[in-house]
């Protein structure tokens, strides 16, 4: 049918099918701005203005769009310019993976089009219909009011500032001090902080009051204005021709084998061109995690099976004309199911008599497939027993931590075509191209060279897609269609076919003495790794490493046995077992300072590792081979110090604060957390980049390492923009490619900023030998004490060249030359960032509701190379983890159907209830990192779980152990007091 | 998911509405703004065969002051147009207040006043505060109209008295007596979310500080919107103390609701909830009342 409406200002006819959503309408028209994210109007990516109102598309059918104006960011600005709310969004940081940032303009121009002067709350409650996943609205609701001012015509004050220190930044210039030896001066007393650090030798043309012009600035993201104009930069935004639609059929029951399925009725219906089950693909043993060659064991996973594992496992797909023929198709494929007994508890998994996941012949390494054991781990590092007997007090106790979902608000999706070579493209929203490339070869019998895996911009991705998930299901469609295929999971099958965060049971035994020394940690885990062991020794691993190298202490021991259970795989998720061990770790420490009457910020500053410190149980589990890993840089202590001022911890001792007397039913309390992470995998994770130089003297950049919303392009370009001594805007940086960049590992373990951005200032100091040799020629003098600076080659004589007639004389008139370099980085080392984390709660004592008006969270990254989008990592990750802290988790009835299949259920925090979140960066110099950085993104996530679980106990004296603190579990802790 | 395939039907008038919901019997299906039935219908719970759009019938939609202080509102209006609206907000500032915890703004301006009391959701507040209100509901079909009150609206779960070729046109307010204090209180894991319990209340004092009449709606506990009858009988002609509140809570809490256990929490603790959330909401509205 036809509907008339006026579509940003033009009168627009659109021929929708009757039953399609305005979202798809819109979409097929080209407006890709419009975003789906959820099919029940709870994420509001999808949203536009509909005469002037900011209104949901996903659940407004196209017809009634009929006669109405519509208006959408694509009609809010041209080529060349930008609308101020557009503008504001850049400029304050506020885009991170853009996916939603569209919506959040929109509600911006409607809120300031009712209100030009809007107060906080009226910003709050504009964005309470987006869910962001990334932002923790903090950057967004200052856009919201940065974007007012603007409108109103005020001026605003410029976003700069930053810098770093030019001698610490170029100090040790020349040859690169990444990926060296252990530093001498670890061995010392010396500390390597930005006041300590000695023995530097300072570039000549450093002087001291010099910062850096690009590093150590809040540039704005390289990729923010196109999110903001909504411009087609994501994996959906993109039209085929002949393009089908691929859907996948799922198991309804939680463990069942196939007896036989029937698709004969589905491929008869007209418009399906593939029907594919495990009869029709070959069957190869795989793991989807997306981890280094050889990916870990257990290989687990076939495309297609003929027994299904959880609700949601995979029975077929199908490929058709249009999505609803191809929905059609998958209910007419008929199922003979066994249905078999299932496990959801992994504490039952293991026992005599529990339903064995996987018994077939063919996986290959699982340790004890009878007893459902995925894996165990085991780590010691001196005789704990011993320590134990010799300590005056041992405490003991079991804490718990949910699955959550990462609800990246982009669902998984994958296109995939054939190109002119007859090479397969695969177009996917993936954290890890290049294991995705060389995971999926095998599935498809496709050599590597064959296939070519394009990440264009990621909708969020927190670990979730750091798994070669449903790659290898839309290829298989287009091997047997021989045409573009599309398969993208609907929010229902996020919640019930994608991944997890592993839950685990994390039991901690502390042993320490009488003045507060802890001497000894013993940590055993059972984690349940639901129906396949993607990432399960690994997570788990994490989990003991974080757990375990946090306090001094004399013997350390680690024991995890991980199990499968019915239920959705777990995987990757942000902080990768480090929450889950921090929590109990956290939650103990609290429990011990307590007991032996410290305040627990006291005993944290005690008992926490520094600079010099040995982190023996990296190597005990096997990280970074044999390497012994230590701690170069830490600011934890400062950390403690101002996030402490920041949340006023001496309010905990004033009891008028504590108790409302307007309210006599809250009580308040606040809560600590040490936080410690690590910067990539020691010895493992390596990243590549090239840079080659233009006409202009601008710099084309390739990477392989995959932004999915962090940043990282920008932090990446940054770091060559200051090495090249040019400015942002002149690198043009193209990211993750499989044809086009170098390899890169990818985006996981906290390591783009280092190991990616590693790799960007090796290639950038290798492009920075040729140019200075050139520029000396074209100068007539010596290498010797020349600089790049301001688009200039300084020679020492203080007479220059411009970087654009350096480029010009090498392309085209004398001894001709790319300047180009190439480089790639890994580091024996994992540097350590740290952080602390508070919380202020107040607890209602008759309902058991916990309120978080504050978070806090300092954090020591180093040198912070964009604390724009550090400070963003920061909120966001907080924000998430309180999510994990209060109300998100999936549960499940017996037969293992998960209960929360939609955001309205799932309770992700929306902007109008988000606590004040703020961030701290605390600088230190990283001296194995890139001008001095090490990670930010994981740690956020490790500190709000427990500091939430310590400011409860801080507030009504009731300790949880369990993750999330459901009010009815506060309320019940209450009760049993 | 998307929906299933369906009949599509936009009337422009009240007439022609009614002739098609006639014409369709039990297969036709009212879509006012549909906030909650196309959610439904992509989760594949609800299935209609053919819908009949009402979004284009423009005399639906109005917010019209009634003679005795009261307010008519159209079954079309959308839930932020309420909210907005400065009779509204003079006259019955606890409507203002219940529409602000529905969802959020996004699904306020397209959600509608009466489509969401003719979907019934027991977790829903639209339901709860008519109930509160004591509203009468002018229902039309082609062989004319009908007026239900509020309270005998309400069947169960997502059902109501309407027959399949009725529809739900116009929702009128008797006034507010003057010297009501009302109260919202629920208690949600989201701000926009569906509560795990929540009472509305007013309560009317006379001139010497005794009630008058107190009213207590709840929902999100029980099968349907809920008006309990136990603080009205306990709390009429009486001195509202603390004590008298009390045990009004704790006898609606035992005895005037129906929460199960479900993901959202077990029945003893929505109990209890119910029984703080009664007592702060009658203290509330008392303390609204002598303002």
């Amino acid at each position: 049918m036809n509907i008339h409406l006026k579509l940003n200002g033009k009168d627009t006819d659109l021929v929708v099918i009757q039953d399609e959503s305005l979202l798809t309408a819109l979409r097929r028209a080209g407006i890709w701005s419009v975003k789906h994210g959820c099919e029940t109007g709870e994420c509001g990516a999808c949203s536009v203005l509909m005469d002037g109102k900011l209104v949901p598309t996903c659940v407004m059918l196209a017809p009634q769009a009929d006669g109405h104006e519509i208006e959408t960011v694509e009609g809010m600005s041209e080529i060349n310019t930008i609308h101020p709310i557009q503008k504001a969004f850049t400029e304050m940081g506020a885009v991170q993976c853009g996916y939603c940032t569209p919506a959040m303009v929109l509600a911006t121009k409607a809120l300031i089009n009712k209100e030009m002067y809007p107060t906080l709350e009226d910003a709050r409650d504009a964005l309470s219909s987006t869910i962001c996943r990334c932002t923790g609205y903090v950057k967004p609701v200052e856009a919201i009011m940065r974007a007012a001012a603007m409108l109103r015509g005020e001026e605003v004050p410029p976003i700069d500032g930053g810098g770093i220190p030019m001698e610490i930044a170029f100090g040790l210039t020349g040859e690169s001090d990444l990926g060296r030896d252990l530093p001498d001066f670890l061995k010392g007393d010396s500390g390597s902080d930005l006041k300590t650090k000695k023995d530097v030798k300072f570039a000549p043309w450093v002087t001291p009051e010099s910062q850096t012009d690009v590093v150590g600035h809040p540039e704005i993201k390289v990729d923010a204005v196109k999110l903001a104009k909504g411009k087609p930069a994501f994996t959906d935004d993109i039209n085929l021709p002949g393009m089908l639609y691929a859907e996948m059929l799922t198991s309804p029951h939680g463990h069942a084998r196939i007896r036989n399925i029937d698709t004969s009725k589905a491929k008869a219906l007209q418009g399906v061109h593939a029907v594919l089950t495990y009869k029709d693909i070959p069957r190869v043993i795989y793991a989807s995690g997306g981890q280094s060659w050889p990916n870990p064991k257990p290989w687990d996973q076939v495309s297609l099976d003929n027994k299904v594992r959880f609700v949601g496992d995979r029975v077929a797909v199908v490929a058709a004309e249009t999505p609803e023929i191809a929905r059609a198709a998958v209910k007419l494929i008929d199922v003979d199911y066994e249905v078999l007994p299932v496990v959801l508890d992994p504490r039952e998994a293991g026992k005599p008599g529990a339903p064995v996941i996987h018994d077939e012949p063919d996986a290959v390494g699982i340790p004890d497939a009878s007893r459902n054991l995925v894996n165990v781990v085991d780590a010691v590092w001196n005789d704990v027993d011993k320590v134990f007997a010799e300590c005056d007090r041992v405490f003991e106790n079991t804490y718990y931590t949910p699955k959550q979902q990462q609800a990246h608000i982009e669902p998984h999706i994958t296109i995939t075509y054939w190109d002119e070579d007859e090479r397969l493209v695969v177009r996917t929203s993936t954290q890890v191209p290049f294991h995705a490339r060389r995971m999926l070869a095998p599935l498809i019998g496709l050599p590597v060279k064959r296939i070519r895996v394009i990440k264009p911009r990621i909708g969020g991705g927190f670990g979730g897609k750091q798994e070669m998930l449903i790659e290898d299901l839309a290829a298989h469609l287009t091997l047997a269609t021989n045409r573009p295929v599309r398969l993208e999971y609907t929010r229902e099958q996020e919640f019930t076919s994608s991944r997890s965060r592993h839950p685990m049971y994390v039991t901690f035994k502390v042993g320490v003495m009488n003045d507060g020394t802890i001497r000894a940690l013993d940590m055993s885990v059972i984690s349940d790794t639901g129906a396949y062991g993607s990432h399960s020794l690994t997570v788990a691993s994490v989990s003991g490493l974080r757990g375990l190298s946090t306090y001094k202490a004399d013997a350390l021991r680690f024991h995890a046995d991980i199990y499968y259970t019915n239920k959705a795989p777990a995987g990757a998720f942000r902080g990768y077992g480090a929450p889950q061990g921090m929590f109990g770790l956290e939650v103990i420490i609290d429990e011990i300072a307590h007991s032996l009457g410290f305040d627990p910020l006291e005993f944290r500053r005690k008992n926490a590792v520094n600079v010099g410190d040995h982190i023996p149980i990296s190597t005990a589990l096997g990280e970074g081979g044999t390497i012994e890993q230590y701690v170069l840089s830490c600011g934890l202590q400062e950390c403690f110090d101002e996030a402490a001022k920041s949340i006023q911890w001496e309010r905990r001792n004033d009891p008028k604060w504590r108790v409302d007397p307007e309210r006599p039913h809250i009580r308040r309390g606040l809560g600590v957390a040490t936080c410690m992470h690590g910067t990539a995998i020691p010895g493992l994770d390596m990243g590549g980049a090239s840079i080659k130089m233009n006409d202009d003297g601008s710099f084309n950049v390739q990477v392989g390492a995959t932004d999915l919303g962090t940043g990282s392009d920008t932090v990446i370009a940054q770091i060559i923009a200051e090495t090249l001594g040019c400015r942002l805007e002149d690198i043009i940086i193209y990211s993750s490619d499989t044809d086009m960049t170098p390899f890169d590992v990818g985006a996981y373990a906290s390591s783009t900023t280092f190991i990616s951005g590693g790799s960007a200032k090796k290639a950038a100091e290798i492009v920075r030998k040729q140019i200075i040799e050139r520029a000396a020629k074209i100068l007539k003098t010596t290498t010797e004490g020349m600089y790049l600076r301001n688009r200039q080659a300084y020679a020492a004589d203080g007479r220059s060249v411009s970087l654009e007639a350096v480029a010009l004389n090498s392309l085209h008139t004398v001894d001709q030359q790319q300047i180009m370099g190439t480089a790639s980085f890994m580091s024996n080392y994992a540097p350590p960032p740290f952080g602390a984390q508070f919380v202020e709660v107040e607890v209602d004592t008759e309902t058991g509701m916990v309120r978080v008006p504050r978070m806090v969270m300092a954090v020591d990254c180093g040198t912070a190379i964009n604390p724009m989008t550090a400070s963003g990592q920061i909120e966001g990750g907080q924000l998430q983890a309180l999510g994990m802290a209060i109300s998100e988790g999936m549960e499940y009835d017996t037969e293992g159907n998960v209960l929360q299949k939609r955001f309205g259920d799932y309770r992700i925090y929306e902007a109008d209830e988000a606590p004040d979140i703020t961030a701290i960066l605390v600088p230190t110099y990283e001296p194995s990192g890139p001008y001095g950085a090490k990670a930010v993104a994981e740690i956020p996530m490790d500190g709000v779980g427990p500091a939430v679980s310590n400011a409860i106990f801080d507030a009504i004296g009731v300790r949880l152990r369990e993750l999330p603190v459901l009010p009815e579990k506060v309320w019940k802790g209450i009760q049993e007091k | 998911m998307k929906p299933a395939p369906f009949d599509y039907y936009a009337p422009t008038s009240v007439e022609e509405a009614l002739d098609k919901l006639t014409e369709l019997g039990y297969s036709g299906k009212v879509l006012a703004g549909g906030q909650s039935l196309i959610p439904a219908m992509n989760f594949r719970m609800a299935r209609p065969t053919a819908l009949v759009d009402l979004n284009k019938v423009k005399e639906l939609s109005y917010i019209k002051p009634t003679a005795d202080g009261g307010l008519a509102i159209g079954t079309m209006t959308r839930d932020s147009v309420v909210e907005d609206d400065i009779l509204v907000n003079e006259r019955f500032p606890i409507l203002v207040n219940t529409i602000k915890h529905i969802a959020h703004k996004q699904i306020r301006n397209r959600g509608t006043f009466g489509g969401a009391i003719a979907h019934a959701d027991p977790a829903a507040q639209l339901p709860a505060a008519i109930l509160l209100l004591d509203a009468n509901l002018k229902v039309l079909s082609k062989s004319g109209e009908r007026w239900v009150k509020a309270t005998d609206f309400f069947i169960g779960p997502f059902m109501t008295v309407l027959e399949p070729e009725e529809m739900l046109a116009e929702v009128v307010l008797p006034p507010m007596a003057p010297r009501t204090g009302a109260s919202y209180q629920q208690v949600s894991r989201q701000k926009g979310g569906y509560a795990q319990a929540a009472v509305i209340s007013t309560v009317t004092l006379d001139g010497s500080d005794r009630v008058k009449e107190a009213r207590v709606a709840l929902f999100s506990v029980g099968e349907s919107a809920l008006l309990a009858s136990k603080p009205n009988q306990v709390l009429a002609g009486q001195v509202p103390t603390a004590e008298a509140i009390e045990e009004v809570a704790a006898y609606v809490a035992k005895n005037e609701c129906d929460p199960g256990t479900d993901i959202h929490g077990t029945e003893e603790y929505r109990r209890n909830l119910v029984h703080v959330l009664v007592r702060r909401a009658l203290i509330d509205a008392v303390q609204q009342a002598k303002k």
